[in-house]
Formats: structure tokens, sequence, C-alpha cells
């Protein structure tokens, strides 16, 4: 994260989010170079998908070229059922949804006022606040991950259970400081009438301020989103029974230790990948569009 | 691009403390001091002020606190003896040699990872920023491996690249022996290779919004020129991206070097003669496996400290050039 | 903007003092808890056959006990069992019993203030004896107290694959197995010959217990049954442990044992003709592996049944967050019981470390005469040694066994000479 206050970036009008319109040239220049790589890039990026669906609907595991293509003898919907009585893929989904929804409730919520308050309201203390939120992104999780685990699991009791599971990605920093950045590039004349008119805080940003930059807190939900849905080292640490382990981890624990037991260990394995994959990337594609407004960049790059 | 200005209200002059640049009353004053101008302020902030003083700021004292002493994890309410002892942690930390191991690898990890992601998200980020077919399509590929679970990822990548995998079958007898993640030479450049490949649409995007705000005049002025397309590319592309190229740098370094997951899982925690460990598994071995936290907070905190001291370098660099 | 980093980062830094007492939870007194009687839970391992052991048991119990009901679940899946307690232990969530301690980690947990004393229970020692015998002694603690109870042990052996052995032309009712010289010609003929893919193959990645089923059985067999450490020093810096060392690195070299980690077991798969495990490995083997078993070689040649071998043995403790002692304390009891015991054998084929199974629980051993060989070596097991950074040590050794051995970067002489001095210091300290 650069670390200047994005004074430039002040005056950059927000845009609505269909309004995707690049300066674009009228044909583009070299298509067929263009082409031959964004094709050849797809295939890279894709190829894998493909192959874990694939995978994880072969008998046995079939790692020749030939495998590429489903064989019609070497099909089955066999991984999916071993996977699921391994892990209970139900449960397991239910627990990631349960934790992802909780952040991003806490980033909705807590992180838009929080990213309200540091952009446009003057008060002591913000100087204060938004240089935690930097040190916050900045400093590694992992650092934290012991003392933390002693904190939240002795000192607040909250060992093996949801809260204790959502309790440190509750407000999602990246998500505050976008949000924060966005609210600075609204325009004063709105907030100024808004006020001289009358309206509370609370009003002004809920009325005037949110619907301005809708398309940000989309971006920062589908950010938020893929932290704790992805999540696999602190939900280890702090569940111990199995029906509280989010997908993440109950697929990264198989993958570690029991896999070997399955008729094919890695169409398991991809089987339950497949599952786990599917709801994050479905999310995506359906939200995308919200994905290319031009000036997500300009915004983060402050 | 729209802008969304609003037509100016009309507005009856206002008077006393409202009227912009009046002197405000005592009260008032006092208040400002106090509080700052808009009180409501804390109060909209206070639920992420105690979110980080509870979950952050606590934990984070509490880490540098434990790599001064000598720490283990006891039972609750078992008293057990936690003597200071300055810099021993630190010393133990920078003399082992897994954990020089341990960066190195990251070093070659950041070496392979960060050129790779710069060029290949801006060539991409270039190649998509133009009229062309299936555009959607594209953007979409390139961003589905950005929002899949890392768990899941590295399941079909474990399925490709091992020994009897599709890629070595592909490679025949040029699949080096032992194979991919197993090998002590190639396990951490693979590492590399796939953190690479899964970051890399968010990176893309970034390019993709600071390749539109590159005018228009500078490509044609280069083309009157007579410019050839790399010469566009090096004299108004690449310098016209530059603060992105900073971020993307920095993020990417920044990722590198908390990596965990991927090491873990892709390579079974050290992997091969612990070629492949990472700073933060070395942090969760000693930690957590063999409960000698103190080290592992020193560990952690050199780490920091070390991220800190690269972002500064980086942004200062790109402070000087701009 | 700086002034702001600095100022929130040294925050933290003062708050730092009032962190420093951690851990506010109070512990349980001992004096009254050893008598409570009431509810307590379990946790016995994930193994399908030790659960359904466990389920019924726990059934039995219940029945006759309405009042001190007893719920058991599986041991949380994780990387290792050791960390899922031990993090327990430090939050305070631990159950009253695990079927599933590990010897290795019991200094650990001992310090950790986790573990509650058996010795302490009137008559506590003397039933861990008379139901183990002499063995029991290992598993005392350096202060002479018992943390864990011997449960049962899974010694460690050659299984063979006869099928493959026939097609490489060796024999199956007797193969050449027992000395190192014949153990190799045999592993080379059986790879030369295709019969297999390799001759034998242990899991080679580095976790600190995998020396456990390659390194630690053979140098038990070698050496007459010494432990890793004795007396606060490294032993296996001897000629004996050159020579299992030795051995195993020319497997390596030429390649009869494969280098690479893998999910599917080679041997229940037919890519390795043998396997060096215990017993607990044989229900993955029903229908795929028509199996024989022998001891593991040594240098002079094993025959017989009275080859010293590794235990791995899993144990019971009794662990601190526990409030109804008493009741744990007669559960425990319940659950070792003879009859217990004899449905351990059965439903598991592991074997409990009591003495005189082979005559106590004679017809299960006439009806499954392959087990016997197991029995017979179960009086001749060694342990992990109880010191202190266990789970350490043996990190360290296999690093030093991965490095030489398996990836033959250094040669296993220096080696383990470097891990025997790290070892040393490791068990010498007081403090972790």
């Amino acid at each position: 994260m650069t670390l200047t206050a994005g004074a430039a970036e002040v005056g950059a009008p927000v845009t609505a989010a269909s309004d995707d319109v690049p300066t674009i040239e009228p044909r583009a220049p070299r298509l067929w170079w263009r082409l031959v790589l964004l094709i050849f890039g797809a295939v890279v990026f894709l190829f894998p998908f493909y192959y874990m669906i694939v995978g994880s609907l072969q008998k046995t595991a079939n790692t020749t070229l030939s495998g590429i293509v489903p064989q019609p003898g070497n099909i089955t919907l066999h991984n999916y059922g071993q996977i699921n009585a391994a892990l209970s893929l139900g449960r397991a989904i239910i627990n990631s949804g349960i934790f992802t929804g909780g952040v991003l409730l806490g980033t909705l919520v807590l992180g838009i006022l929080a990213g309200y308050a540091l952009a446009q309201l003057r008060f002591r203390g913000r100087g204060l606040l938004f240089g935690f939120m930097l040190l916050m992104l900045m400093v590694p999780f992992q650092l934290l991950i012991i003392p933390l685990y002693v904190i939240i699991v002795r000192n607040y009791g909250l060992g093996n259970s949801y809260l204790g599971m959502i309790a440190p990605f509750a407000i999602n920093s990246t998500a505050v400081f976008i949000f924060r950045q966005y609210f600075l590039q609204v325009p004063q004349e709105l907030f100024d009438a808004a006020r001289i008119d009358g309206a509370n805080e609370l009003r002004v940003l809920t009325r005037i301020a949110l619907p301005l930059v809708r398309p940000a807190v989309l971006t920062a939900m589908l950010l938020t989103f893929i932290g704790p849905w992805n999540e696999f080292l602190w939900p280890l640490l702090i569940t111990k029974q199995q029906n509280l382990e989010p997908l993440a981890v109950a697929l990264g624990n198989y993958i570690s230790t029991s896999s070997g037991v399955a008729t094919n260990p890695y169409g398991a394995i991809m089987a339950g990948s497949f599952v786990l994959a599917l709801p994050a990337v479905a999310l995506f594609v359906i939200f995308q569009r919200y994905f290319q407004t031009v000036n997500i960049g300009s915004a983060v790059k402050g | 691009m729209t802008s969304i200005t609003a037509p100016r209200p009309k507005v009856p002059p206002l008077e006393g403390e409202l009227r912009p640049g009046a002197r405000p009353s005592r009260r008032q004053w006092l208040t400002r001091a106090a509080f700052g101008r808009n009180p409501i302020g804390m109060i909209f902030g206070a639920p992420y002020a105690l979110f980080i003083a509870l979950l952050f700021a606590y934990p984070l004292s509490l880490a540098v606190w434990i790599s001064f002493h000598s720490y283990f994890f006891a039972a609750p309410g078992v008293s057990v003896p936690r003597p200071f002892v300055g810099w021993a942690n630190y010393t133990a930390v920078l003399t082992d040699p897994a954990v020089r191991q341990s960066f190195v690898n990251i070093g070659i990890f950041l070496v392979i990872n960060v050129p790779l992601t710069v060029m290949l998200s801006l060539l991409l980020a270039t190649a998509l920023n133009a009229a062309i077919p299936f555009r959607t399509f594209f953007r979409t590929s390139y961003y589905v491996p950005y929002v899949t679970a890392s768990v899941a990822t590295i399941g079909v990548f474990l399925f490709i690249l091992s020994p009897s995998g599709i890629f070595n079958h592909v490679l025949g007898p040029l699949a080096p022996v032992p194979s991919w993640l197993v090998n002590q030479n190639w396990a951490m450049p693979s590492v590399a290779i796939y953190v690479t490949w899964k970051g890399l649409g968010f990176f893309i995007l970034l390019y993709l919004a600071a390749l539109q705000n590159v005018p228009d005049e500078l490509y044609e002025a280069a083309k009157v020129d007579g410019a050839s397309w790399w010469h566009r590319l090096r004299a108004v592309t690449i310098p016209g991206v530059r603060q992105v190229t900073t971020l993307v740098s920095l993020l990417a370094i920044i990722t590198g070097a908390n990596l965990f997951t991927e090491p873990y899982l892709l390579t079974a925690g050290g992997g091969p003669d612990g070629k492949s460990a990472s700073p933060v598994w070395l942090i969760y071995e000693s930690g957590i496996e063999q409960n000698h936290p103190d080290f592992a907070s020193a560990l952690g905190v050199l780490l920091v400290i070390l991220v800190l001291l690269i972002s500064a370098g980086v942004w200062l660099l790109q402070r000087r050039q701009a | 903007m700086k002034s702001r980093i600095v100022v929130a980062a040294a925050v933290p830094l003062i708050l730092g003092l009032l962190a420093a007492c951690g851990g506010g939870a109070s512990g349980v007194s001992t004096s009254s808890a050893n008598d409570a009687q009431g509810p307590i839970t379990i946790w016995y391992s994930n193994n399908a056959q030790e659960v359904a052991w466990g389920e019924q048991m726990v059934a039995s119990w219940n029945k006759l006990h309405p009042s001190e009901k007893v719920s058991g679940q599986q041991i949380p899946a994780a990387a290792s069992s050791e960390e899922v307690i031990g993090a327990a232990i430090t939050a305070g969530s631990e159950p009253c019993l695990i079927y599933n301690t590990a010897p290795a980690a019991v200094p650990t947990f001992e310090q950790q203030g986790g573990l509650v004393s058996l010795s302490s229970f009137p008559g506590g020692a003397a039933y861990i004896e008379s139901r183990t015998g002499p063995g029991a002694s290992v598993y005392k603690s350096p202060d002479g107290q018992y943390y864990q109870m011997p449960w049962k042990s899974n010694p460690v052996m050659i299984f063979y694959n006869k099928k493959i052995f026939a097609k490489a032309g060796i024999s199956t009712t007797n193969p050449p197995l027992s000395t190192y010289t014949e153990f190799l010609a045999t592993a080379k003929k059986l790879v030369s010959s295709k019969a297999a893919q390799y001759a034998i193959y242990p899991d080679p990645s580095s976790d600190f217990f995998q020396s456990w089923y390659d390194f630690y059985p053979m140098y038990a067999a070698e050496t007459g049954g010494t432990e890793l450490v004795e007396n606060g020093k490294s032993t296996f810096n001897s000629t004996a442990g050159d020579a299992v060392a030795a051995f195993w690195q020319q497997l390596y070299a030429e390649n009869l044992a494969g280098k690479e980690s893998y999910t599917n077991d080679p041997f229940a798969s037919g890519a390795a003709a043998m396997a060096i495990v215990g017993p607990w490995a044989i229900d993955s083997y029903q229908g795929k592996v028509d199996w024989g078993v022998v001891p593991v070689p040594t240098t002079a040649g094993s025959h017989g049944d009275q080859v010293p071998t590794f235990s791995d043995a899993k144990n019971i403790a009794m662990y601190a967050s526990c409030k109804n002692r008493g009741t744990a304390w007669d559960f425990l009891k319940y659950s070792t019981s003879t009859a217990e015991d004899g449905k351990l054998l059965s439903m598991t084929g592991q074997m409990p470390m009591r003495q005189g199974i082979q005559q106590l629980y004679a017809p299960y051993f006439k009806a499954n005469p392959a087990y016997t060989e197991f029995a017979a070596e179960a009086a001749h097991v060694i342990e992990v040694p109880n010191v202190p950074n266990s789970i350490q040590d043996w990190q360290v050794f296999r690093d030093a066994w991965s490095k030489s051995v398996i990836f033959g970067q250094q040669s296993p002489d220096a080696a383990l000479t470097g891990a025997a001095t790290a070892i040393n210091k490791l068990v010498a300290a007081t403090t972790p």
C-alpha cells in the first residue's frame, strides 16, 4: 500500500457501476497478438478448474493425457460421496457461510461507519485511528496468531465457537481503507448541503454518501468475502470439533491426513475442492461487472 | 464518465454561528478543542477502535512481550516461571539455520514471484485494454483463480504436479526426479509459480484501472513519432502506471513474506529438507507444534520489521522517482 | 502521516505492560477433584475400529452408571494429535481422558501442567503395574509418578506381500529378511524382477514422528532394546545407529525405497512389496494384500520373535481441566479391565499392554494365528524416551535423517553426530 494520502484522487469523480466505458479505439490494434496471448492466458488460468471437475469425476485417477477428457468408463459420482462421508460437506459449507457472513456483516456495518468517519468527520483521535488502520494492514496476521489464540480462547473464553472464529476478521481493514478512499471522493458540497439542511451525520451517511459509493461497497464486500471463505490457519486453530470446521479447514485436513483411505484419493480431494471453489466463483461471475468500475484502482492507489 | 454534482440549492444566507467563517462561540470552541469538529465521528469510529484495541493492539503487544520472555503455553491456573530473557529469543532466531533457510526460501520466492507478477499482469492488462471480442469472458477467467480458496486450487495442483501427474506425463523424460514438490531445487519455485498464477487476477485488475487513466494523447504522440509498440510500452505505458507498479510490488512482497497456506499444503510443511519452509511456517511449527511461542514471537516480530523496512524502501524509491 | 504510524505503534508497546498478565482463568483444585463424581467427556482416536470399540464401551458404562454419564467423541482432526491436545490444554478445553495420548507428547503436556498424576489416586501405580507388568516403569515421569497409563501397543514389524514375493521367485513362507545383507539382496531382487516398483516405502516426510517407522524399530532390534536417549545422553551416535542409517541409505540410494510423499498407501496398492508398520494397518490391507509378517532385520540376523522393536504405543492420560476425576479414574479402570482389553484386541487387532495376553485371550489368537507374532513381539517393545523437549528432539533427528539418509546431502555419520549434540543440549535444558 502506498502511504500517500490520496490528494490527487479527491477530485476524481465517482462513476456508477455500469459506466464502464474506457477510451477505446474503434479497432483494437494488433488484434491477433492480443487474442493469442489472451486465449493462451485464459487456458492457463482455467485449465486447472476444468481439470478439477474432470478429476473429481474419475473412478480411478487417470493422470495421462487421455485423462483430460472424461472417459466414458471412468465417470462416477462416488468421489463426492466419499468426501461427503469423510467431511460432511453440507455442515462444512454452512460453517464457512456463518464465518464469512459474520465477517461481511461486521465489515458492512461497522467498517462503513469507520470509513466514513475517517473520511469526512473531524474528531479527536482520527489521526490515531487512521494510523492504526495502516499499521494493521501492514502487520501480518500470523504474528498475532499465537497471542490472539491465547487471548481469544482464554481471556475472552471464545474457544471453539463461531464468535471466536469471526472475531479477528470481524472488520476488514482493507475494506475500511477502500471505504475511506471512496468517501473522500464524494464532493464536499453534497455533504455541506445536507448538513445545512439539518440532516444528522447518520442520515448524511445513509442517504447521501452510501448510494454514491455503492460500487465501492460491493467491491469491498467481494474482497472481504474472499478472506474468511478461504481462511485456513485461524479456523484450524480455533475449532476443536469437526462439526464447526469451515470447508477450507476440513478439506485441508483431509488433504494432509486421511485422503489415503479413499478409493481415489485425488478424486475425493478434487470433489471437495470443486465444492469449495464453486460458491466463490459463482458469486464472482454473477457480480463481476462491479469489478470493472474503473476507479477502483485509482482509489486504492491512494 | 458522469460526475455527480448536485445542482446548487438556493440557500438563504446563514446567521450567527452557522455562517461559514463565523467565529465559533466559546462553548463550541471548547467542544471542538476537546472532541474535534464532528464528535459524532468518535461514535462512528468507536466499534472499529474497540476492534483494533481488543484484537490487534492487545495481541500485538502480547506478542512483543512474549518475545522478550521465556514463555510456553500452560494450562489455565497453572503458574509457571516466565523470566525476562532480554534478547535471548532474538539471538536464537537469528542463529537458527532453519530460520536462515526459510528467509532464503522466501528470497527465492520473491525473486520469481514479484517480477513475474508485475510483468505478466501488466502484459495481460495491456492486452485486455482494448476492444476485443469476448472481453468479459477473458476478464472473468483471469479473476477466477483469485477468488477461489487456496485450499481448493492446491488440491488440483497437487494432482497435476504429483510424481505421476499429468505435467510429468507431458514432460516425459524431462520430468525432474524427485518430482517437483518434493525436489529440493524445485519445491519453492513450484510454490512461487502457483502463487503467481493464483494472485494474478487481482493485479490485472489494478493495472487495468491504471491503464485507463493513461491519456490517449501520449499514445498518439508516440505513434506519430513512429514508435513501435515495444517503444510505446516502454515510453508511455510503463511510466504511466508507475504508482500501480509500486503498489503491485508492495502487495506481492507483503503476501510473499507472509506465505503459509501454500507451502504448508503443497509441500507438507517445511518441504524437502526444509527447502520450502516459510518463516510463518516456522512460527507455526515452533509456536504451536513445539510449544515455543517465545521463539515464534521473536521470529514474527523480526518478520514484521523486515516487511515494514522493505515496504518503506519500495515506497521511498517510488517517491524519489516520481 | 508517518508520525501517526509511529504513535500507533508506540501505543501497543505501552499496552504491553498491561498485557503481561495473561491467563486469568483458574484451574481445578486437586484436593477435592480426585474424589468428585459426575459426567465426564473423553476423546478417542479417528481409527474406525477404535471408535467402534470406544462407542460400545461408553454405552455399556452409561447403562451401569446413569448419574456419571460419559460422552465420547473422536479427537479433532489436525496434522498431529499433539497439536490438538496441546492447544486444548492451553485453552482449558480438553476432555477428562484422551485415549490417544502419545508417550512422546507426555513430557510437554506435563510441563504445561495439563496432566493429572495417576499415582495420586489410591492404588493408582499398583493398578498400572499389575496390568502391564515391569514394562510399565518406562512410562513413569522423571519424578517417579505416572502421568499416563500404558494402554495398547502396535509392535512394528515387516509386512510382505506374498503375491509379489512369489512373482519375484522368493520364498513366501520363509523369506530371507533377517539380516541386512539378506534383506538388501531380497529388496534388489524384488525391484529388478519388476515384481514391484519399490521394495519398501516408509513415509519419507519430515514430521517428527516418522522416524518411529523406519529408524527406531530397527535401532531397537540392532541394540537389543536401547532407547534414543538414555540418562540424558543420545545413544544413537554409535556403531548400531550408524549401521541402521547406512542400511536405509542404501535402500534410498538404489531407489529400493521411494523418496516422495504419497497419499495412497503403497503397500495396499501394490506399489511396494513390503511395509514396516504395526497391526493397526491390517484393516486397510484386507482384501487387497495377502500378507505375511516377520521381525525387522538386524546385522547379525533376527530370528524368532524375541527381537525388540518399537512399540508405537498409545496411552491414556487424565487431563487437568477434568472436574470429576473420581469418575474419570473409575472409568479408566473400567475401560482397561480384562474384559474390555479383550474387546479391544478382537475389535481392533492392536495389542493391549497387559501381561499374558496370549494366554488370556487364547481363543482369539487361535482364530487369528497371524496376530500371535504381534502378541509375542509386544513383550519386547521399547518406547520413546520420556525426556524434555521430546517433540523437538525427534524433529532434530528427523531433519538430520532426511538430509543424510533420504536425500544423501550429508554423510549419515556426520548428520547423526550433529543431531546427537543438538539433542543432548535440548534434553539438558531445564526451561524450554
